[in-house]
């Protein structure tokens, strides 16, 4: 996934300027299973990175989302409410999850490239 | 990591080929899915699913004495039973709170009971201990494969497979089969409310079996399913799981089990049941739909005009209905016969509706 930014829990980042689409990572739902159900936040809400901003529902389990980096919630996929398994087929695409107006550009820094982040998920699966 | 103490069914290696997630359950090492929870939930419903349950425990009672043994353990009742019969059972402790639940087969010298995996020790001793002369109980659960096929294509499936048709065995009946030079135990039966069979084998013919099946499921549909989906599946059905509507607290009234239990005979609890059928319990298991999106869990509470009356013991997705459905225990007192409830999911209450079991029909061959 070239261009994305990953953090180590498994959200992905696009940057375009000062705003970073978000999402899960392709590793993240493979390890969920089956998604029913996404708790999206608050369209204007503002989080900082690693707080905790939705909640996915899978058949297996509840799991938290969090902010790969700090800022405000300009749009969120309100399509995945009716559509959460687009979080399982297409993770990087029609399964965004919010884009977010981003406060601290510096903070991409401690984020990691797609290569980086393919060893990461590799060590972790083992 | 699955640790190397987990017990293996003959199929361990069937489920790992096939890309099983492999959880531990109860001891073993079991699918959870292959690829999609939700997938094969559907496929069971629509065409048919393949399930390892070798898991479950399985208790040979036999002895001149064996009936009046059973008749007494269970809370059902057997004398209905011919040879090539099944039953729906409960045993129950000393406090008329149930042990396990079990499905008793009626064979014509012995009784072969099927009991869950988690409770076999406890329900072994628990025999043991209350056995009389006359009566020997056997484990068998090590050296007998199980298999479940689910779902409206299985029949022809299984005729494929067996020397003669199996269209002709009743729902809760089984019959022996020939098999590659052996016998096995096909039973109409299962634990999804569709059509289908458990099929008992010997170790040694079980992965023989297991390759004919998918051999002959290959262009009908047939998908192997997990503990996931079967989970799913016996919630569509309103069926009770041990540990989650059934336990050493839970009585067979509030379980909403007092069909299984006969008090025209005698049975282990029966005194300590005795009057509890007419005062009623006070808690009784109810199967509810969101009416929002949100998905139940166990533990979670149940509200009713703005005060918990009790908490979820199930909850799913449900493919099949495209719905979040689930059981729960609420005060029965309070409830009446209200149907609007909110289930408490993280922070929020999320409506729901109080419905009537099952949440899809069975469709089961008729048994008679």
């Amino acid at each position: 996934m070239k261009g994305l930014l990953f953090s180590n829990s498994h959200e992905w980042v696009k940057i375009d300027h000062d705003i970073a689409t978000v999402g899960i990572s392709d590793y993240a739902q493979s390890q969920l299973g089956d998604v029913v159900f996404i708790e999206l936040p608050q369209e204007g809400s503002s989080f900082d990175k690693n707080s905790q901003f939705a909640t996915i529902e899978s058949t297996k389990t509840a799991s938290e989302v969090y902010m790969p980096l700090s800022g405000e919630v300009i749009k969120v996929n309100s399509e995945l409410t009716n559509n959460p398994q687009w979080i399982n087929n297409d993770p990087y695409d029609k399964g965004w999850i919010v884009k977010l107006k981003i406060k601290n550009i510096s903070e991409t820094e401690s984020l990691m490239k797609d290569d980086a982040y393919k060893d990461f998920v590799e060590k972790e699966a083992h | 990591m699955i640790t190397m103490e987990l017990k293996k069914t003959p199929f361990y290696q069937k489920h790992l080929e096939h890309k099983a997630k492999i959880v531990d359950y109860a001891g073993y090492a079991l699918a959870l899915e292959y690829k999609s929870i939700l997938g094969e939930a559907k496929a069971a419903r629509n065409t048919c699913g393949l399930f390892d349950a070798s898991h479950m425990g399985q208790l040979v009672i036999s002895g001149n004495k064996s009936f009046d043994f059973i008749q007494q353990a269970v809370t059902n009742d057997i004398s209905q039973l011919v040879p090539g019969q099944m039953q729906y059972n409960l045993f129950l402790n000393d406090k008329a709170k149930v042990l396990d639940d079990c499905m008793v087969y009626c064979r014509k010298d012995d009784f072969f009971c099927v009991v869950n995996a988690a409770n076999k020790e406890k329900v072994y001793n628990w025999l043991k201990q209350k056995k009389i002369s006359g009566v020997d109980i056997r484990d068998e659960s090590d050296g007998t494969a199980l298999l479940s096929l689910q779902g409206p294509v299985s029949s022809f499936l299984i005729d494929d497979v067996v020397e003669r048709k199996v269209s002709d065995l009743k729902y809760l009946s089984f019959e022996e089969f020939s098999f590659s030079g052996h016998k096995i135990v096909i039973s109409r039966s299962g634990y999804t409310g569709e059509d289908g069979f458990e099929i008992y084998l010997p170790w040694a013919k079980a992965l023989i079996f297991w390759d004919k099946i998918l051999e002959a499921g290959r262009d009908r549909g047939l998908t192997l399913c997990g503990l996931g989906a079967r989970d799913i599946l016996r919630i569509e059905a309103g069926y009770p799981l041990y540990g989650h509507e059934l336990s050493e607290d839970i009585d067979p009234y509030t379980a909403g089990l007092g069909w299984a239990v006969k008090l025209n005979k005698e049975f282990n609890g029966k005194k300590e049941l005795s009057g509890l059928k007419e005062k009623a319990s006070l808690q009784k298991r109810i199967g509810f739909v969101l009416k929002e999106r949100g998905l139940p869990r166990q533990g979670y509470g149940v509200f009713f005009n703005g005060s918990c009356i009790g908490r979820v013991s199930s909850g799913i997705f449900s493919p099949n209905l495209e719905q979040f459905i689930g059981m729960a225990f609420v005060d029965r007192n309070i409830l009446g016969s209200a149907k609007d409830i909110q289930i408490g999911i993280r922070d929020k209450l999320y409506k729901a509706e109080v419905v009537r079991f099952p949440f899809i029909q069975p469709r089961v061959k008729p048994s008679k």
